[in-house]
């Protein structure tokens, strides 16, 4: 059972049933414990409400914002600079640097006899023949180790991803 | 005008790259935030370190605030909960004034509360001092329902409790602040005689 000081607050906040509302207030009305006790809470409950918020320095939300300002200025720049621009420039590097490949290889068989290119160079100067240093062997070579290469950095690169993706 | 935007408007703003808005919502915030923080901290320097950390936090947090509840009760559980860890690191005594060698008992403690006598001093002086030494809990309960426009579900929101036990709680901290403010006003009293 509630005690009358607890009836009474419920009552002043409004957090009775209708029928407990009724009840008290025929209570306060017939009652002088009641009565009495209800003034008393009431002049309470006003002195309460009217409790005065404090108030911060005059410097106060100048100096919330200049700490959030710091703190953005500190972001480091790997994680302000956009992901999808050195996305872009990468897939850019990638594709130029396949396409290339791709054409030289497609016309190497053709071009790696044609390297009789007609310059006129000194006598005294004696070029290396190109034709015995790139031969078709040696561009496969070239190809497998760049593919081997490509292996490796991109095994590296998903070794370093999968940690960071955990944590 | 800037000012009659609500809550919501200005975090919209906020989202979308207006700084300047945030610094609306402090001033906005700012007087409650603060007088929080000072429930539990009980000096004015470490309420403003606790405030400007919680709107840090606050400003950090907004793109996951989602508003199913009031912005003012998001804002108050970040309150709620940086005061407590500032707590728990400063170790402050939360013990209530009661325990104070300082604090003159009255025999006499059934009259009836009168601040008609003593006038020479404002009401909300004999308040604020009486709210001070209430626990941080109870301080901040009362303050919630009085100043901050909360009812009893955003209060228990808010401290993580429910809404009952903050029926109860609500209760027993005016009963607390009704005995210290009787009993300041007594000493006062006392004192004057």
């Amino acid at each position: 059972m509630n005690t009358i000081e607890e009836q009474l607050w419920n009552y002043i906040d409004g957090n009775c049933t209708p029928a407990g509302q009724d009840a008290i207030a025929r209570l306060i009305e017939q009652d002088e414990a009641y009565s009495k006790k209800y003034q008393e809470l009431l002049q309470l409950n006003l002195e309460f409400a009217s409790m005065e918020l404090d108030e911060p320095s005059m410097a106060f939300t100048y100096n919330v914002m200049e700490t959030i300002r710091t703190e953005n200025a500190r972001q480091p720049l790997k994680a302000a600079i956009d992901k999808r621009i050195i996305m872009g420039i990468a897939v850019f590097f990638v594709f130029t640097i396949l396409a290339l490949l791709v054409y030289t290889f497609a016309n190497t068989h053709s071009q790696l006899s044609a390297f009789d290119i007609k310059v006129k160079i000194p006598a005294a100067i004696k070029l290396p023949n190109a034709a015995n240093i790139f031969t078709r062997q040696a561009f496969k070579w070239f190809i497998m180790f760049d593919v081997v290469l490509a292996l490796f950095l991109s095994d590296s690169y998903l070794r370093r991803k999968k940690p960071t993706k955990h944590a | 005008m800037q000012s009659k935007l609500s809550d919501i408007d200005l975090i919209e703003q906020i989202l979308a790259g207006n700084q300047q808005a945030y610094a609306d919502l402090v001033k906005r915030h700012q007087r409650f935030v603060f007088t929080l923080a000072l429930r539990f901290s009980k000096n004015r320097e470490d309420a403003e370190e606790i405030a400007q950390d919680c709107f840090i936090k606050a400003y950090r947090a907004l793109a996951s605030y989602g508003g199913q509840s009031k912005f003012s009760t998001w804002l108050y559980t970040i309150v709620y909960n940086t005061a407590m860890t500032f707590l728990r690191k400063k170790r402050v005594a939360t013990d209530s004034i009661d325990d104070e060698a300082t604090f003159i008992q009255v025999e006499n403690n059934e009259s009836a509360y009168d601040a008609h006598n003593v006038e020479n001093k404002s009401r909300s002086f004999y308040l604020n001092r009486a709210i001070a030494q209430l626990l941080p809990d109870d301080a901040t309960i009362i303050t919630l329902f009085y100043k901050g426009e909360q009812s009893l579900e955003e209060i228990a929101q808010t401290l993580g409790m429910e809404a009952n036990t903050v029926k109860v709680k609500l209760f027993r901290a005016r009963q607390r602040l009704k005995d210290k403010l009787e009993r300041n006003l007594k000493h006062e009293v006392k004192e004057l005689i």
